[in-house]
């Protein structure tokens, strides 16, 4: 396996629902280790579904996923050895402690041994705070369980880490220090794929931003050229490029 | 992988209230049941050592059975005293118990809370399992781990299924010990060990519940859909359907009226009296033929009636519940069958007894009346296993149907 591998990988990937909704259009993504890639798009565009696509939530209709090589829909319990989630708005097991949820998450991620310190660290981590830890997630807020989310994705230190808009929801503090987060992680050598509908922080954490419009990928640009470009000129001329029929 | 969502569904039922609530009801009605159930039986006893009939009598009444503390069953009807007389057989209300409010309400024994209450619980239990977590978004954070969706409904299943049968097993068993301090009230190992198959005739069936909720939350996007069709869906098994059976067999098997039964036979009687008027010769003649005709009638009477029994319990059968009822009567010796072997052996017991009674009306010289309950393997080969086996299946198809409905959802 060469240093230039893509762990996750679409190709040719397409999705209609069975209502007749084209929500993913051959879609071709490559992403390597230690990059972020920022998925940029309107309601409906079809992030959620390309994500969802790559955890084999539902069937492709045309095309193929791949995780560290392995064909999502032919392997999928193989493929998602390596791959931690953060979903939109999870509101995890309202019953239990932070603690337990991150515990069993863990384990159903194959970290068995984890010591009550592990788990505290990485909800240091995402700096949710101290007194929580041990307090039932049915009272927590929405940034609290988004970053309980976060530790859930951490704690399983997977190579890919798929993400469905995880700032959503977050206060300024809390957001950026998640762009830290991503930061560390992308040092680590994780390939990072996240939507969100936040262009600032697209610009400012990701290697490649990517748009999405009605399934396609219409546009893409790297770190280098957004130096020079401005991302939300582009974003908006995109999504105003209606057709007219 | 399972084992870790096994502990995970545990301990998520016990720290949700109601779950807490479920399980102290469940707790506080089988040892109500057991309590009150066999103050009754005890009464009973009591009331049996009275009306037992001397020797010699021509009377034919059962002792109360233990195990109709617990599956209540015919147990009424068949602890009648037959008294055999020259005109076919006297029935009496036998021990009846002193309790009014079973009049009012259906006799709350274990097999009836099992039937109606434990059932309704494995739904509580299961309507949400999979639903909530669509809705919770859990499940997708799950599945996207290594965990196949197949062990992932097991692992539900079974925690769900421990969540509910050890509370319910334990508490049995304490209501069993603490009865077993009552002499009165021990039980032969024989009557243990049919109360061990009806216990497992219960964890079937609560396994059936169980897989049906599971079934349904696979199949709904909302836990209150879920909620909806479950109950609706259970009281259509628990109290429509086995009535159904009943109605509808007698729409198929005509059977005349018990009362009409007896009137022909108050006629016959009647007729038979004028006729010999003045004329006593032949009176021990007419006498064996009127008897004869009575059991003419009375096996035509039988005959049609235990068609209409089979037939309403084959059509019942389609239920569950009734099904389960059907299983654990029968194995407790209270159930229909048994009934319906009683009351041939009493007639028997009278065809014996006549002769001595035909010589002299007030002689003491009847044999005595004997019965012994049909052995478990007959009753299992008797319909018994069919019950059983006919529960598990319908449990495999649920849960399996359960499982191509959970790895067919979408998990948002
Ligand atoms: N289960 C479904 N059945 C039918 N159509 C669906 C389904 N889920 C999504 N769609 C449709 O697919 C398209 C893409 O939806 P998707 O959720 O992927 O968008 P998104 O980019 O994540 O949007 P948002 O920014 O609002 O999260 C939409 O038109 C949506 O209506
Ligand atoms: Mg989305």
């Amino acid at each position: 396996m060469n240093e230039t591998q893509s762990i996750l990988k679409a190709e040719d990937l397409s999705k209609r629902y069975e209502d007749g909704v084209l929500a993913v259009d051959h879609l071709n993504l490559n992403i390597y280790p230690g990059e972020v890639y920022c998925l940029l798009g309107a309601n409906g565009a079809g992030k959620t579904t390309t994500i969802n696509l790559f955890l084999n939530f539902i069937p492709p209709t045309t095309g193929t996923c791949y995780i560290k090589g392995i064909d999502v829909n032919r392997d999928p319990l193989e493929a998602k050895k390596h791959v931690a989630f953060v979903s939109e708005n999870v509101m995890l097991y309202g019953n239990f402690t932070a603690r337990q949820n991150l515990d069993f998450f863990a384990k159903l991620g194959g970290k068995a041994n984890l010591a009550k310190e592990d788990y505290y660290q990485v909800m240091r981590r995402v700096s949710l705070q101290e007194k929580a830890f041990d307090q039932r997630v049915k009272n927590f807020s929405k940034g609290m369980r988004q970053k309980l989310g976060i530790s859930i994705a951490i704690i399983k230190d997977a190579p890919a880490i798929l993400l469905d808009e995880p700032t959503s929801g977050l206060d300024p503090k809390a957001a950026t220090e998640f762009l830290e987060i991503m930061a560390e992680l992308k040092t680590e050598g994780k390939a990072i794929l996240m939507s969100t509908h936040d262009i600032f922080r697209a610009k400012e954490i990701g290697d490649r931003v990517g748009i999405m419009k009605e399934g396609r990928l219409v546009m893409e640009r790297t770190r280098q050229e957004l130096q020079v470009e401005d991302l939300v000129k582009i974003y908006i001329d995109y999504m105003k490029s209606e057709p007219l029929i | 992988m399972t084992g870790t969502i096994v502990r995970k569904e545990i301990l998520s039922n016990l720290l949700s209230y109601k779950f807490t609530a479920v399980i102290v009801l469940v707790v506080v009605l089988v040892a109500t049941s057991f309590f009150v159930m066999a103050r009754d039986y005890k009464e009973r006893l009591a009331d049996y050592q009275l009306i037992r009939p001397e020797p010699g009598a021509p009377i034919a009444v059962l002792p109360p059975n233990p195990l109709s503390i617990f599956a209540r069953g015919l147990e009424e009807a068949m602890t009648r005293s037959f008294e055999v007389g020259a005109v076919g057989i006297d029935v009496r209300a036998g021990q009846s118990s002193g309790n009014v409010i079973f009049s009012f309400f259906p006799t709350p024994d274990f097999v009836h809370i099992i039937k109606v209450v434990l059932s309704l619980v494995a739904l509580l239990l299961g309507f949400d399992a999979v639903s909530r977590e669509k809705e919770a978004g859990t499940l997708k954070l799950a599945l996207s781990n290594a965990v196949s969706r197949s062990s992932l409904l097991l692992g539900k299943w079974t925690g769900n299924f421990l969540s509910l049968a050890v509370p319910f097993l334990l508490v049995t068993g304490l209501g069993l010990s603490v009865m077993a301090f009552d002499p009165a009230l021990r039980m032969s190992p024989g009557a243990l060990g049919r109360l061990g198959l009806i216990l497992a005739a219960a964890l079937i069936y609560i396994a059936l519940f169980l897989s049906l909720g599971l079934l349904v939350s696979s199949l709904v996007r909302r836990s209150a859909t879920s909620l909806v069709v479950l109950l609706l869906l259970w009281s259509v098994i628990v109290f429509v359907l086995p009535n159904m059976g009943s109605l509808l067999a007698r729409q198929i098997v005509d059977v005349p009226s018990v009362r009409s039964l007896s009137e022909k036979r108050q006629q016959i009687w009647t007729r038979e009296v004028l006729l010999s008027y003045g004329d006593r010769s032949g009176w021990g003649a007419r006498i064996q033929a009127m008897n004869e005709e009575f059991d003419r009638m009375e096996e035509d009477y039988r005959l049609k009636f235990n068609r209409l029994v089979r037939t309403s319990r084959s059509i019942n059968r389609i239920s569950p519940a009734a099904s389960f009822v059907d299983a654990a009567t029968e194995i407790a010796g209270t159930g229909v069958s048994e009934e319906t072997r009683l009351k041939s052996e009493v007639i028997r017991y009278k065809n014996q007894a006549l002769p001595s009674l035909a010589r002299d009306r007030t002689a003491r010289e009847a044999p005595a009346f004997s019965y012994r309950a049909r052995p478990l393997g007959e009753v299992l080969s008797d319909g018994g296993l069919f019950d059983l086996a006919w529960l598990s299946v319908f449990t495999i198809l649920l849960f399996a149907a359960g499982t191509v409905a959970f790895i067919r959802t979408d998990p948002r």
